[in-house]
């Protein structure tokens, strides 16, 4: 048809053979066939359809463009992905008349090698609404002119096009044209609906040592209600580079919203964030249960989803979410194992001592209790406010996310190492402010001084009990941060109260303090020799930091360490001074102390640190490695391993995390364990959390925990792993693998995939 | 030692007090502002380029770091891609690899088609195609495995990368900004390569260091 219309319209209308042809076009419109194909190659043919067969002034209609394409071809949506090109209508048309842009159906992401496309395949309609004027006039039929072009792509590429012509008589009435306008109907029906909720996206900092490349993106969209059946989304974006097509998608719902995290592409999007949401996105695109929404989402600065934005869904079955009194009571009993770890256990000794010397004073001993409680209560309130505000700020952290950052870890191998100087009897800080001088070494009856020293010592137990995650917290802090804020504030400071109740009671109940041995010399040595918990402690910081941050930043740590403890002895040999020489040792001791901190901080403010990755990490741990070959936790190996049906043994772990290390040590590195993953052909997943890592953390969320150590293991084809205690023996994990028959013949799994 | 207490001197007992508690608040306080972490991206504007090694169309073997200390320009190329072909057929690509020659630019034309796909082909044929076409790169890579490709995150043909002396990626992207396969669009594109290694020639910093890449997708091994 067109190229005689084409032909026709040149010559005007009036002519006769136009006529003929104009009415033998009409016959043909009113029995159904409202384009012919105007072009067809062997890959597509392409063809212009409208609903209505004639025009009307002033009126306004549908025309789709529609492309054919042949078996295991595709054709591009309006942002095409990783490469291609969008299908383009130039349109050719009348003064007067408009045409709109192309109404695109929700694409397919169509996964090519390494390489996601977002496209069409089968039959492709794009829709375009067309305006005619008021003044059209009435015997003017409307000549629509189009030259499309795509690119259709299979293992290769084509670029095709067509001009394309459709012609409409002009009428006084619409009339509309069954079969076409049927079909259009319908494929208008298909189009993205738009969303009518609130559309939020957030944005996060890239992760460190992590396999994540790029940034972090969570949409947040309220109002959605997409059926509980629903367990996959996927949002194409308008922009290439918004979004990259080759990151997984992860849906997560809480109460009226539902949670997109995938990876922003190298181009992130700025203040709004457009693009199609498709639900259920394996399904056929005629699937009526392939709903999809076109939403422009806007950046979220402060609303934090109440959820746990990230958490995965299909690799994840959430554990069950203890109670809010569970969570307390585990949060309690957390808090009290958190006294005999070692990094408290020293701190809370002396405070215990400094029972002993005022035991006859109950008034003084019973303040100094409320202070120390006080002060755990406080540090344990800010370090949770810390955290509730960067989970709202769509940050993935946890319970010892602190020690991600490697100035904090500088920080706290200064400090523990002062404090152990302290212990040492090198100086003595000022009884007012650590509280040992007061309620350790008697330092007056001056309460005032006494309880703040107190709740220093308290807000100081807090702040090194940091690192040590006693088993119960694990469960109950992700619990929390999964809550609202005043439960999660609440399940911390059941925390914090678990913490100060040993002193706590000991100041209020005067028998338990009877108990306690007489008071005599052996304190100095008990407390001189409680100084070497914390070396140790200092020690282990220091290689954390090691791992985080490199050589340099262990080699500024241990001359701070130096300087700390120059600053030490100078504010010992200042306190046997006077006069213009006490000046002099004081402000030598001033410059060492502030010198020693600015080196622990200054290093790593500015400089990126190196994140460890998995071989940097496992070249510090022969002995696990050397055992049982671990390849680094992904979702995407997660997902690849456990498609093929393979068992999957994760550990997730941290450097600072003590917990992991001894979990390692003692049932991990095994050979006996290593033994029984080789002959079931388990694969050992580790993911390291030492620095940030979203996926980590999205995993650890999936499971209602927010720290480290998990467990788990995925017997093959189950979608529900098994959790293992936080405290694992070599039988315990052995039971765990045991129900699984051992493989013959494939012993090398572990090997070959590490 | 408490005795001593009361005489420590002033100004270094204020100092304990307000280490200890600057301290105490960095704890609280840190985590939230020191985050230094930073992603490992694979190529990535500003950061190291990946370094490779490959072997030539004639079968030598080449590393990134043989160019160091010069501009190196690398070319994700499929001679049957109808996006090369415009580039090709038309002569702008050989334009600006004769003009890079020029600028002492090195130019590395990499084909990552893995073999049985299109645009494979082995030393002698990549040879001869560059031939018949006037190519001028310094060198043709042969990348039958990908790992080059993958490294870079080359996602089409043509995708273009340019590396500033001190071995950074400055650029990355298409060759324009004329998305089609069409040769007539050439003509009034912005060149973004072109632009970018004139800014590198006169140490600017490169204008607009990433755009789309456009083309066929790259015939990874899948």
């Amino acid at each position: 048809m067109d190229e005689s219309m084409r032909g026709a319209a040149g010559n005007g209308v009036t002519t006769w053979p136009a006529r003929v042809l104009l009415l033998i076009a009409t016959l043909l419109l009113v029995l159904g066939t409202a384009a012919w194909p105007a072009r067809a190659s062997e890959r597509v043919s392409a063809s212009l359809v409208a609903d209505t067969a004639t025009v009307t002034p002033g009126g306004s209609f549908w025309v789709a463009l529609r492309l054919d394409i042949a078996e295991g071809w595709h054709t591009y949506w309006r942002n095409p992905g990783d490469s291609g090109e969008p299908t383009r209508i130039d349109w050719e048309l009348p003064e007067g008349v408009v045409a709109g842009d192309i109404h695109w159906p929700a694409p397919e992401a169509i996964p090519y090698g390494p390489l996601v496309n977002f496209g069409y395949h089968g039959t492709a309609w794009h829709l375009v609404t067309v305006t005619v004027p008021e003044d059209w006039p009435e015997d003017r039929p409307l000549e629509l002119r189009a030259a499309a072009s795509w690119l259709v792509c299979k293992d290769i590429c084509v670029p095709e096009g067509a001009d394309l012509t459709l012609r409409l008589p002009a009428a006084n009435v619409s009339m509309p044209q069954p079969a076409s306008a049927t079909v259009l109907a319908a494929a208008r029906e298909r189009l993205p609906a738009a969303f009518d909720g609130r559309a939020t996206f957030a944005p996060q900092p890239a992760g460190a040592g992590g396999e994540a490349a790029g940034n972090q993106l969570v949409l947040t969209l309220a109002g959605l209600d997409p059926p509980d059946e629903v367990t996959a989304a996927y949002f194409f974006p308008d922009a290439w580079g918004a979004v990259d097509p080759v990151a997984p998608q992860r849906l997560t719902r809480s109460d009226g919203a539902v949670h997109l995290a995938t990876v922003a592409g190298s181009e992130p999007p700025g203040e709004t964030l457009a693009g199609v949401l498709v639900l259920e996105p394996e399904r056929a695109p005629d699937d009526p249960g392939r709903r999809a929404v076109v939403l422009e989402a806007t950046r979220d600065q402060a609303a934090a989803p109440a959820g746990t934005p990230g958490a995965p869904a299909s690799a994840v079955t959430v554990g069950a979410a203890p109670g809010l009194f569970v969570a307390l009571g585990l949060a309690l009993l957390g808090g009290l194992i958190l006294n005999v770890m070692p990094c408290v256990f020293p701190v809370l000794s002396i405070k215990a001592m400094g029972v002993l010397r005022h035991a006859s004073d109950r008034r003084t001993l019973r303040l100094s209790g409320l202070s120390y409680t006080a002060g755990v209560l406080v540090f344990v309130g800010l370090v949770a406010a810390a955290l509730i505000a960067l989970k709202a700020a769509g940050q993935e952290v946890g319970w010892g996310f602190q020690l991600q950052s490697p100035a904090f870890v500088a920080v706290m191998a200064l400090l523990v190492f002062t404090l152990g100087l302290s212990l040492s009897g090198v100086f003595s800080i000022g009884g007012s402010v650590m509280g040992w001088g007061s309620s350790f070494a008697g330092g007056g009856g001056d309460g005032g001084g006494g309880a703040r020293g107190s709740f220093f010592t308290g807000a100081l137990a807090a702040l090194v009990a940091t690192p040590c995650t006693a088993p119960f917290m694990g469960v109950a802090l992700g619990f929390a941060l999964t809550q609202p804020w005043p439960v999660a504030l609440a399940v911390f400071l059941a925390l914090g109260l678990g913490l100060a109740l040993p002193y706590l009671a000991l100041t209020f109940l005067p028998g338990t303090a009877r108990l306690l041995p007489r008071p005599g010399p052996w304190m100095e040595r008990v407390k001189q020799f409680l100084a070497f918990p914390l070396y140790v402690t200092a020690a282990w910081l220091v290689w954390v930091l090691s791992l985080q941050a490199g050589a340099g930043a262990v080699f500024a740590v241990l001359v701070a360490m130096v300087l700390a403890a120059l600053a030490a002895w100078l504010l010992d040999l200042a306190q046997g001074l006077a006069g213009a020489r006490r000046s002099v040792a004081g402000t030598a001791c001033l410059a060492a102390g502030v010198a020693a901190v600015a080196l622990a901080v200054w290093p790593r403010a500015g400089a990126s640190p190196l994140p460890p990755t998995q071989a940097e990490t496992d070249a510090n741990r022969p002995a696990v490695d050397a055992r049982l070959a671990a390849e680094p936790f992904s979702f995407a190996r997660l997902d690849a391993l456990r498609a093929e049906g393979a068992p999957v043994f994760i550990n997730l772990t941290a450097a600072w995390c003590i917990t992991c290390q001894v979990n390692e040590r003692l049932a991990l590195s095994s050979a006996r364990v290593a033994e029984a993953f080789r002959e079931r052909g388990i694969v050992y997943l580790k993911g390291d959390w030492t620095n940030r890592d979203p996926e980590i953390s999205r995993l650890l969320d999936g499971f209602g925990r927010s720290g480290v150590p998990l467990y788990l293991f995925y017997p093959p084809g189950s979608d529900r792993p098994e959790i293992l205690p936080q405290f694992l023996t070599e039988s315990i994990v052995i039971d765990a693998v045991g129900s699984l028959p051992a493989v013959a013949g494939d012993t090398d799994r572990t090997k070959g995939s590490g | 030692m408490m005795s001593r207490n009361t005489l420590m001197p002033p100004q270094c007992h204020a100092v304990a007090r307000r280490l200890a508690f600057t301290l105490l608040l960095a704890a609280a306080t840190i985590a939230g502002s020191a985050w230094t972490g930073q992603a490992v991206a694979a190529a990535a504007i500003g950061e190291p380029a990946p370094p490779f090694t490959a072997k030539t169309a004639g079968g030598e073997t080449r590393s990134l770091a043989d160019y160091a200390g010069k501009v190196v320009v690398l070319e994700w190329t499929n001679h049957d891609c109808p996006y090369v072909r415009k580039h090709y057929g038309s002569g702008n690509m050989q334009a600006l690899q004769k003009d890079a020659a020029g600028d002492g630019v090195v130019w590395l034309t990499v084909i990552s088609s893995a073999p049985g796909e299109q645009g494979y082909v082995q030393g002698e044929e990549a040879k001869r195609i560059a031939g018949d076409a006037g190519a001028r790169p310094s060198e043709i890579l042969l990348d039958p495995d990908g790992t080059v490709g993958r490294a870079y995150g080359a996602k089409t043909t043509p995708h273009m990368y340019v590396i500033g002396r001190d071995g950074r990626l400055v650029y990355m992207g298409g060759i324009d900004d004329r998305p089609t396969t069409d040769p007539d669009d050439i003509k009034g594109a912005t060149n973004h390569v072109a632009a970018a290694l004139a800014d590198v020639a006169a140490d600017r910093p490169v204008a607009s260091p990433s755009t789309r890449p456009y083309g066929c997708s790259v015939k990874y091994r899948s």
